[in-house]
């Protein structure tokens, strides 16, 4: 009886959070799930999931593959370099205002960020017409902010800085002994890099990739914002089904939802194992 | 020597400048954007203004989105107090066989975009008989979970950082009640984590456009909602908006960068005062 109390005790406190946890998120998932799975008669189905083989929805998820694939490339591959170089800097001081600018630009995202990529490389950006007037280079209709060139640019913003706050700690956990004591065994700086430097930045690059894949993949408000719902991409598509009072396919709607909480839910777990991992070298 | 020093700061340089140019341009062209006469046919802008302001402000609908969004923001920030730092707290000290399964949970909402949540809500609460999907009180519960793991994360950190178990046991060994043990000692310490996590909640809610959209909509119009708005009527009332939120955005992750800093600072401190304390008992015992 009272072990029973004492778990009652333990436990009771936590029901508040439990609950609010049940409403919101598992019980909404559970039965976006079932509905994935149900036909309009209330049978078991597959045909929701078929449906994804139609040309719109499968151009979505490329669409979105793409281009959270390609920001998470660009903004690992340039946010380790800039980090690097950040991490470089001899005064504290820079050192620190940098990273303030990467944490305060991370956040920058959505609406207004997109809107602010209008004013530079719309049409009439800022941008656009200094090209135009000081080389000579006319950016449209090769280029526009509202296609796939102008998405990736807008979403290497909050990518960038991301990627600069996650592997400056990952940078500063390569040990100069290491280094000395590869240079003192006769190693070169290729091999320094190559057996010392590349392993232990791994993780850190690997669940940046990840959490950066993630992060663009269930991005919406950016995208919206610059096409409305004129570009396929997953999030796009699951919105215009939103749209109005009246649920357009509610069951292809379901099962867009599940094929993007599995790619999500494998990438988030995926990074907080490779952060993990990443964390032992840092201490 | 000297020669590579200067090539590689210049090649520093390159990287740091581009970086700058990229990360900074969009922000400064918006806010001159804002005050500019007319910026769409010269380099430069033709004259400044505060015109668009003006006109932004004069529009009642200015003050009603911003409410919305202030009452939306803080509602999450304040249910959230209320809801996970007790359990942050509770789980940490009270029932850590459950932390594991807790600590799961409060990265689970990074995986679930926002769009996603709107549409499982939508389809569970939103028909008969369940008409709640729609309302405002339903969107910040959903707003407390989307955002649970910014507040979760710097409570548990915070609570981990002050060794809250030992201070719990010396203030009630001293004699203190419960309410004092809250209010004086658990309470100053985990203030960083929660104002850390209650400022990135405000911050990220008074931006957050996608939710709000699917699930109430026009019924409850929000500050990004208008400033979408007015970015396909008029860019120029737009950018008034969006230097707003881009202002918002930056001073909250000043403020919580600093909060950040001063909190580090009281725990090593206080870190260093309880070893030095420690230290002194030994030899007032060895004595």
């Amino acid at each position: 009886m009272s072990r029973l109390k004492t778990l009652a005790m333990n436990w009771i406190p936590l029901l508040p959070f439990l609950i609010l946890c049940l409403a919101i998120m598992i019980l909404p998932l559970f039965f976006m799930l079932r509905g994935s799975f149900t036909g309009s008669n209330g049978e078991f189905t597959l045909e929701h999931y078929a449906k994804m083989r139609a040309p719109i929805y499968a151009v979505s998820f490329k669409n979105s593959i793409l281009l959270s694939g390609l920001t998470a490339i660009l903004g690992v591959i340039l946010g380790t370099v800039i980090g690097y170089f950040i991490f470089q800097l001899i005064s504290k001081r820079s050192k620190e205002l940098m990273t303030a600018l990467c944490d305060v630009t991370s956040n920058f995202s959505g609406a207004p960020l997109a809107f602010a990529f209008i004013i530079v490389l719309g049409s009439n950006g800022v941008l656009t017409l200094a090209l135009q007037k000081y080389l000579s280079w006319e950016i449209y209709p090769t280029f526009s902010i509202y296609s796939f060139w102008g998405l990736v640019l807008a979403y290497t913003y909050f990518q960038l800085p991301l990627m600069v706050l996650l592997i400056i700690p990952a940078i500063a956990g390569l040990k100069r002994e290491w280094r000395e004591a590869a240079y003192g065994m006769g190693a070169n700086s290729h091999q320094y890099w190559r057996y010392v430097g590349i392993p232990v930045l791994t993780p850190a690059i690997l669940s940046g990739l990840l959490l950066l894949f993630a992060n663009s993949f269930g991005a919406f408000a950016t995208a919206y914002t610059l096409t409305e719902f004129r570009y396929p991409l997953v999030t796009l598509q699951l919105g215009f089904l939103l749209t109005g009072e009246v649920f357009r396919d509610p069951g292809a709607g379901d099962a867009m939802g599940i094929l993007t909480l599995i790619m999500m839910g494998i990438s988030i777990l995926f990074y907080q194992l490779a952060a993990r991992r990443g964390r032992k070298w840092q201490q | 020597m000297a020669a590579m020093k200067k090539k590689y700061s210049f090649l520093t340089g390159i990287v740091i400048g581009s970086f700058l140019f990229y990360m900074l341009l969009p922000i400064v062209a918006t806010y001159v954007f804002s005050i500019a006469t007319r910026w769409d046919r010269t380099i430069l802008p033709e004259g400044l203004t505060l015109e668009w302001y003006k006109v932004a402000f004069a529009d009642d609908w200015f003050f009603i989105v911003f409410k919305n969004s202030l009452v939306l923001s803080i509602s999450t920030v304040l249910v959230s107090v209320i809801i996970i730092v007790p359990t942050a707290y509770w789980v940490h000290l009270r029932n850590p066989k459950a932390r594991p399964l807790f600590d799961l949970i409060s990265i689970i909402p990074f995986a679930i975009p926002g769009v996603v949540l709107a549409l499982g809500l939508i389809r569970l609460y939103a028909h008969p008989p369940l008409m709640i999907g729609r309302t405002p009180a339903m969107l910040v519960a959903a707003y407390v979970i989307f955002t649970m793991p910014f507040m979760y994360r710097p409570v548990i950190n915070s609570l981990e950082a002050v060794n809250i178990r030992v201070l719990t046991e010396a203030a009630q060994s001293l004699g203190s009640s419960w309410l004092r043990t809250i209010t004086q000692v658990i309470l100053p310490n985990i203030l960083p984590g929660m104002l850390n996590g209650g400022l990135l909640v405000f911050a990220i809610i008074f931006g957050e456009f996608t939710i709000a959209t699917f699930l109430v909509g026009a019924r409850f119009k929000t500050f990004p909602m208008q400033l979408v708005y007015f970015t396909r009527r008029d860019g120029r009332i737009a950018s008034a908006y969006t230097v707003i939120s881009f202002t918002i955005a930056w001073v909250s992750s000043l403020i919580i960068l600093w909060v950040v800093t001063w909190g580090a600072k009281r725990t090593s401190m206080r870190n260093t005062q309880h070893t030095k304390g420690l230290f002194a008992g030994d030899v007032v015992e060895q004595k």
